[in-house]
């Protein structure tokens, strides 16, 4: 098989297609509209297994297909100036392209059994096509311009399904939130992209990654800070907006007053993913800016602050919002570590097990419909023992409970594991790595403790709201709710991720040798890295730069036997931890709301001070608003509206207008005396003379035109003479 | 009997009458009669120096064409002529003078 | 003997029709004239061996443009004695005086121009000898795909034209 563009655009343009037919149409036909949207994304999936599966077949970590054209080319002697558009598709792409494509196929129907009774349900649709479409062109981008277009693209999707609801003032606002707050990051971004390019001239990763292997990088300062060090640095800020790290992770939670269907894909799966890839796709830069603690500590702080903060949350979403933020930290905590594939991995369980327990809620909530408000139920307290009515339901939302719990055999375990078990690694080189590696460790108990929580809340214990339990149908299976939700639970399952996918389609043996994953993703290959620490940060030292690199699995550039022994000694240590910690967490929610021995309340009151700080959510949005909005931009605001308004107005523009006034009537003059009166109305008389002649042989009769032309035609014949 | 002055000749009087049609009738149907006519007549011409005054018969092919291009006109005609009526009711010639003046 | 008498049958019925187109009051007979005027160069056209033409001549002239105008003159009104609003005749048989005046230069000058032309013609024209009649059409379907293809195809495009121009002209509008 050969790729070329034309033979991966379908999968891009099918949903792209879906959408620019249903945008006209699907407000008439909806269920047509529906089944294009559908039928879309699954030749979508089709096409991109076919090239996952190409890359298993071929199951070589350096293998890429990268096909470009030039979009325009606006170089001028010297001075170069071309921007290439194409695709650069590695190992990591094609894996990205299967997961987002099978994921978003199982939202899709997911979502024609939650939105049937919407009133937008066709509109949803529209919206969904477009996002899934931008996402895909994301992925398969082959520089950071389109990646940015398609950035840009997801967020105004993403704006527009948070506010879905735009007759709840929290939807509007919800949205509005969110884009400010990501267009923050995305400001940083398109300043590193221009960094880039002044650097590189030009923005293809494989440029970047030859442009870092040639040392272009070396010896440049900005301000005093090293250009790798800030253009790293400013991706990784729209990291930080898109994937909602620390101190941008406000908006999340608010994303949630979306439909649910759209934050499984949306806000769990696949967006906010997305930041996590940008990362990884520059992962080289961001180890020639000597950022990788900087990551690490981030990662580390949104991992832990996030689960603290889902500890007291009661709204079923929220919780589900606060652990996505937190293993979002987790995915850049191992961008952070040099954890390559660990963090990519992450990536990809946590996108399955993500989407399934919101399709999952999803599912509790719908089931659950309050007859006096006519409202769906979100609320926790409200719910319990709702696993005789929802079986299937519980079976799905447990599988996924155990594997972002970290409980051995599921996928969340063995790639969280390997995150924490390479940021343990760091720690023992690094003394300064500790802070992230135990404040991963401490959010991975909190995981389990508050999903569990969750857990116990929704389908354990006696019913706390009688009446609405009552009212609640027992779950019946149907292929749209229930289909979905099975394929997800089933790929929790860790085998799929450590097992072996390799050409001969077997899993053979639980070694890492074999691993696919472990095989395939691999950092992008950057030809004589220099590492060369220019000590702008205290914190980067050469020491840390040789560990960083060593510190993922690489089968094909070998450790040392005895590397390889540390290596290998240090993961089982951190698997152990992992392991304990878990369960220790699922322990002390068992003990808290199963038995009720733990009285939850005691703890609440003995940390009354941090519970109201975690139920402000550390207060980040009142400084946001309070600090920096009224304090800092509204005067700020005021001051420019003063000098454009009291300075430049009055002045420049009032003083001009008279300058205008004095002219205006000079060539008024001018204009009376010589245009109109000599040229126009000279003109007019002159054609008025010429006229009077020419109409009277304009008789408008046909035949005497006919006769006249007779008369010329015979009149020049004579006077050819034959 | 069969010769080329014949053959001219025959050419010649239907030229004549065409024009005289077009040029005496005030009726846009009748013109448009007159107007056959004296396609009729050029196509007779080709055909007949084709036969006596021609090795190949490329003058078949343009007698071929008149008569295409005549249909053509015709029904391009004829539909304007009905247009006409429909607007103004009379198919006669002088009330087609929007252009005068 | 019988492609003189086949010849002068249709020199015959050729002048005859004519005559009528110009000189018939009623449209409706005048459009009869046009087809015997039509018959008539058919048979023209079969004498000096065109049968691939007098086969065109007839399908296309007769059975189609006369046809058309047929149903022309029909959907127009048909009879000469109505007059509209104007109190013009609705259906003009021939023209006035004035019209008569101008038709008789006409063609007297054109006829004299023509004359003179064919005049100077004539004197120098020698007949050779002719070759036999043959079958044209094979020449001219071959002709028309080789030396004019770009004539026909362009024909072709005409026809399309026509086709869709009629009916767009003609269909019925509101207002």
């Amino acid at each position: 098989m050969d790729f070329t563009i034309s033979t991966v655009a379908p999968i891009v343009l099918l949903p792209f297609l879906a959408f620019a037919i249903n945008a006209f149409i699907v407000k008439r036909f909806t269920t047509l509209g529906v089944i294009l949207s559908c039928a879309s994304i699954l030749g979508s999936f089709f096409y991109a297994s076919r090239i996952f599966f190409h890359f298993l077949n071929v199951y070589n970590t350096d293998y890429v297909i990268h096909k470009t054209f030039t979009w325009f080319d606006l170089s001028y002697g010297e001075f170069p100036f071309k921007l290439d558009m194409g695709i650069y598709i590695d190992n990591m792409t094609a894996t990205m392209l299967f997961m987002v494509t099978g994921v978003a196929t199982l939202i899709h129907i997911f979502s024609t059994y939650y939105m049937k009774d919407d009133k937008r349900y066709g509109r949803f649709f529209v919206y969904l096509s477009l996002f899934t479409s931008a996402m895909l062109a994301l992925v398969v981008s082959e520089n950071l311009l389109s990646v940015f277009i398609f950035w840009e693209l997801m967020g105004f999707c993403s704006y527009s399904l948070i506010g879905f609801y735009y007759e709840k003032e929290g939807a509007g606002n919800a949205n509005i939130k969110a884009f400010m707050t990501t267009r923050v990051g995305d400001v940083f971004f398109l300043f590193g992209i221009l960094a880039i390019w002044s650097v590189v001239g030009s923005v293809s990763f494989v440029d970047i990654y030859a442009a870092l292997g040639a040392g272009k990088f070396n010896g440049l300062y900005a301000l005093g800070i090293p250009l790798a060090t800030l253009a790293g640095a400013s991706i990784f800020m729209g990291t930080v907006g898109k994937s909602a790290q620390f101190p941008l992770q406000v908006w999340l939670p608010d994303a949630m007053w979306g439909p649910t269907p759209c934050s499984a894909l949306i806000h769990a799966a696949t967006m906010v993913a997305a930041g996590v890839y940008l990362s990884l796709r520059c992962y080289p830069l961001m180890e020639a800016g000597h950022l990788t603690y900087v990551i690490a500590t981030i990662g580390g702080i949104t991992a832990f602050g996030a689960a603290t903060i889902a500890l007291v949350q009661t709204d079923i979403k929220a919780v589900l919002a606060y652990s996505t933020i937190s293993q979002l930290g987790y995915m850049v905590l191992g961008v952070g570590v040099g954890s390559y594939n660990a963090a990519f991995m992450h990536l990809i369980t946590h996108a399955v097990f993500k989407a399934c327990l919101f399709l999952s809620a999803g599912s509790v909530i719908h089931s659950l419909h309050d007859h006096h408000t006519h409202a769906h139920v979100q609320e926790m307290p409200r719910m319990g023992g709702l696993k005789d009515k929802m079986p299937f339901t519980f079976l799905a939302m447990l599988c996924c409970t155990l594997a972002i719990a970290g409980i051995p055999f599921f996928s969340g375990f063995v790639s969280k594991d390997r995150i924490l078990g390479d940021a343990l690694l760091m720690a023992l080189h690094n003394k300064w790595y500790w802070i992230p590696t135990v404040l991963g460790f401490g959010g991975a108990l909190l995981t389990a403790f508050y999903m569990f929580r969750m857990m116990f809340l929704t389908f354990f214990g006696e019913p706390r709201d009688k009446d609405l339990y009552d009212h609640t149908k027992k779950e019946t299976l149907s292929w749209n709710r229930n289909v979905p939700l099975l394929i997800l639970s089933v790929f929790t399952l860790g085998v799929f991720y450590a097992g072996s996918l390799s050409g001969q389609g077997i899993v053979k043996v639980a070694h890492e040798k074999y691993e696919w994953f472990q095989t395939l993703i691999a950092k992008p290959h950057v030809e004589t890295f220099t590492a060369k620490a220019p000590q702008a940060f205290g914190w980067t030292d050469e020491g840390s730069m040789t560990v960083s690199e060593k510190s993922h699995y690489d089968p094909d550039h070998g450790l040392s036997e005895e590397e390889a022994h540390h290596v290998h000694h240090v993961h089982h240590i951190g698997a152990l931890v992992s392991i304990v910690i878990a369960f220790s967490g699922v322990f002390i929610a068992f003990m808290m709301y199963i038995t009720r021995k733990w009285n939850p309340g005691f703890w609440v009151s003995l940390f009354s001070g941090w519970y109201r700080a975690l139920q402000n959510k550390y207060y980040f949005d009142d400084f946001y608003i309070k600090g920096l909005i009224q304090k800092g931009l509204i005067p700020l605001n005021n001051l420019l509206a003063f000098i454009d308004m009291g300075i430049y107005d009055r002045y420049a523009v009032d003083g001009w207008e008279k300058v205008n006034r004095a002219m205006f009537t000079m060539a008024k003059w001018f204009d009376n005396i010589i245009v109109d009166t000599v040229a126009v109305d000279g003109t007019g008389a002159s054609v008025r003379f010429f006229n009077v002649i020419l109409r009277t042989i304009q008789s408008g009769k046909i035949q005497f035109y006919f006769i006249m032309i007779i008369l010329v035609l015979t009149g020049y014949i004579w006077t050819l003479n034959i | 009997m069969i010769s080329l002055p014949s053959y001219l000749f025959l050419s010649f009087a239907l030229f004549i009458a065409g024009i005289a049609v077009m040029v005496a009738r005030k009726n846009i149907i009748a013109i448009m009669l007159g107007i056959e006519l004296i396609l009729n007549s050029a196509a007779l011409n080709f055909a007949a120096y084709t036969r006596f005054a021609n090795d190949n018969i490329d003058g078949h092919l343009m007698s071929l064409f008149i008569i295409v291009i005549a249909a053509a006109e015709a029904a391009v005609g004829l539909a304007i002529v009905i247009r006409f009526f429909q607007i103004k009711e009379t198919i006669h010639i002088d009330d087609a003078a929007q252009l005068q003046n | 003997m019988f492609n003189d008498t086949f010849f002068l049958l249709s020199a015959g019925l050729t002048l005859a029709g004519a005559l009528g187109v110009v000189f018939t009051k009623n449209l409706m007979h005048a459009c009869v004239m046009l087809l015997g005027t039509l018959f008539g160069v058919a048979g023209l056209y079969a004498c000096i061996g065109a049968d691939f033409l007098a086969a065109s001549q007839l399908v296309i002239y007769a059975g189609g443009v006369v046809i058309l105008m047929l149903f022309a003159v029909m959907l127009t009104g048909g009879s000469s004695d109505q007059a509209n609003k104007f109190g013009i005749e609705k259906i003009a048989g021939m023209g006035n005086t004035k019209t008569y005046i101008f038709a008789g230069v006409s063609v007297a000058v054109i006829s004299l121009t023509l004359l003179k032309i064919m005049a100077g013609y004539m004197k120098t024209f020698e007949q050779g000898e002719l070759p036999p009649l043959t079958s044209t059409v094979e020449e001219i379907g071959t002709l028309l795909v080789t030396d004019h293809v770009l004539a026909f195809e362009i024909s072709s495009i005409l026809l399309l034209g026509a086709l869709v121009g009629a009916a767009a002209i003609a269909r019925p509008r509101k207002g």
